[in-house]
């Protein structure tokens, strides 16, 4: 029997990865301050002017009530995002001046931990303005928008702020999606393929950081900014140690290294890790289509203690297991048969999540953005310097490292659960990462 | 086949990949331009196995066979 259900203007059905990022979220608000969510920041070359972004972004988040949905079950039992007719809810916009530096990172920590108001509100922002220079930060569900996503929002802001039709931006955006309750089969052969996949991977109980007591804690976060010339050597020397356009495997590589440095200070052991690296998942090449929820899948990479020494010997594995992976097409395997999930409750289902692993889940996680889906260099018609993003991760593992590149620089934030790692090891990561990455390299 | 059907296969291949239109992708345009990063060069090798059963993962592929569809179908040839 075929449930089919008909599109609906306020109805948009979530995908199975949809419903994983949302046990996710139930399970980071159980187990730390705030939910699982994440925030971009541009950093603006100007003393910005906030009346006129408050204004003009309340103006263009009244277009989309979207914005202000909730999640619930259809009569198909199918989970759905319910949009609202109007948006309900008055953008929160938090506008502060710092005159030390050293508070910036602060206040963006702090937004960045803050938990939305209710389970109507998906978006605030928080602009600090600090001499010269602005930072605007939107911290977002990550439920509602993943990284590009929340790039590409605010892309989107950009255009209906300089194009004489406004509306007409708004218009290609797809905020309908079928019910996915059809092709019953190929959901199972992809759900086979992908327990084979676990199984696998199981064998060895990966090695991760010991979780530390008590709940309520927020994320900590490093943020590394690569200059052009760094940046520059990084490529080349991804080029010649990974191969031309290999800049994912490059780097982490070099955060796997730096990473097994950090336990052998600590005395720990390493027999292996697991980490899990999100791929984007988007076909088409209009990102407005697929601006909203989440369309990203993981590629899962498994590391033995004997190849972490071996820069060259850790490249090539990860390349290898990086082909089989594709080559077998296990990222589309798992956004298919993750549509399997979606009948569990997110408690049950947040708690299956943890069973293959013995309640580990990962090493730590893992993402280069790559190019940014923010197209202008400018916002409001001043200079946009530099993009980062600041995600709170899921814990276990409370570990994760996400590289952005934007305006020809790199950036990495290590992103990590309080008291889980102490500043001076942080420290360390930084100057370990930075020394293996920008360093002039020559051929052999 | 010759060098330029191959370039046909992968113009196919790398349209596929990028969503992006045959007629938009330029034989002698650098893969990076064309929007292809780390993971869409791997579906790139992977396309390349199955339509020349050419596995091109292991070997030292350098940033000039690689760089454009070009220079990669000169490749393969060579191979083939």
């Amino acid at each position: 029997m075929r449930f089919v259900s008909s599109l609906s203007k306020n109805k948009y059905y979530l995908s199975g990865s949809d419903w994983v990022i949302s046990a996710l979220d139930y399970m980071m608000k159980k187990a730390t301050c705030s939910g699982n969510m994440s925030q971009v920041v541009f950093i603006l070359g100007f003393a910005a002017d906030h009346q006129l972004i408050e204004d003009s972004l309340r103006r263009f988040a009244k277009e989309l009530p979207v914005l202000c949905g909730n999640i619930a079950r259809a009569y198909n039992l199918a989970p759905y995002w319910r949009i609202p007719q109007n948006t309900k809810e008055d953008l929160d916009i938090k506008v502060s001046h710092v005159e030390n530096p050293s508070g910036i990172r602060l206040l963006l920590e702090k937004s960045a931990n803050r938990p939305f108001k209710n389970e109507n509100e998906h978006i605030s922002f928080n602009l600090i303005i600090a001499g010269k220079q602005a930072f605007l930060a939107m911290a977002f569900d990550h439920r509602l928008l993943d990284a590009r996503g929340a790039e590409a929002f605010l892309n989107l802001f950009q255009q209906y702020l300089t194009e004489s039709n406004a509306p007409h931006v708004l218009q290609d955006i797809r905020l309908s999606s079928p019910s996915g309750l059809s092709e019953w089969m190929k959901k199972f052969y992809a759900g086979r393929n992908v327990n084979r996949k676990f199984i696998a991977l199981s064998g060895i109980t990966p090695d991760s950081l010991p979780i530390p007591i008590g709940k309520n804690r927020g994320f900590g976060f490093k943020i590394i900014t690569f200059d052009l010339k760094e940046t520059e050597l990084i490529y080349d020397n991804a080029c010649r140690e990974a191969g031309y356009l290999m800049e994912m495997p490059y780097l982490l590589a070099n955060v796997i290294q730096a990473v097994s440095g950090l336990f052998k200070k600590r005395g720990l052991s390493v027999s292996s890790f697991l980490i899990p690296v999100s791929v984007d998942m988007r076909a088409g090449k209009d990102i407005k289509q697929e601006l909203f929820f989440n369309h990203v899948s993981y590629l899962f990479f498994q590391i033995s203690s004997g190849n972490m020494d071996n820069l060259k010997g850790l490249i090539n594995s990860i390349k290898q297991q990086m082909y089989e992976q594709v080559k077998s097409g296990f990222p589309k395997d798992l956004a298919e048969a993750s549509f399997l999930t979606r009948i569990a409750p997110r408690p049950v289902l947040g708690r299956l999540l943890r069973l293959p692993f013995k309640g580990k889940t990962a090493s730590f996680i893992f993402s280069h953005l790559g190019k940014s889906s923010y197209l202008s260099s400018e916002f409001i018609g001043e200079k946009v310097e530099n993009i980062f993003h600041m995600p709170r991760v899921p814990v276990p593992p409370g570990l994760g490292f996400f590289f952005n590149y934007f305006n020809g620089q790199l950036n990495l934030v290590i992103s990590y659960l309080e008291e889980l790692i102490q500043d001076d090891e942080v420290a360390m990561l930084e100057t370990d990462i930075k020394k293996r990455l920008a360093q002039v390299k020559h051929n052999e | 086949m010759t060098s330029k059907e191959i370039e046909d296969r992968l113009v196919q291949g790398i349209a596929s990949i990028t969503s992006r239109d045959k007629s938009s992708i330029a034989v002698d345009m650098p893969f990076h331009k064309l929007g292809i990063d780390s993971l869409g060069f791997v579906e790139a090798l992977v396309f390349i196995e199955k339509a020349f059963k050419l596995q091109l993962i292991e070997t030292d592929l350098t940033k000039k066979d690689f760089e454009t569809i070009h220079s990669l179908a000169a490749f393969i040839s060579k191979r083939l």
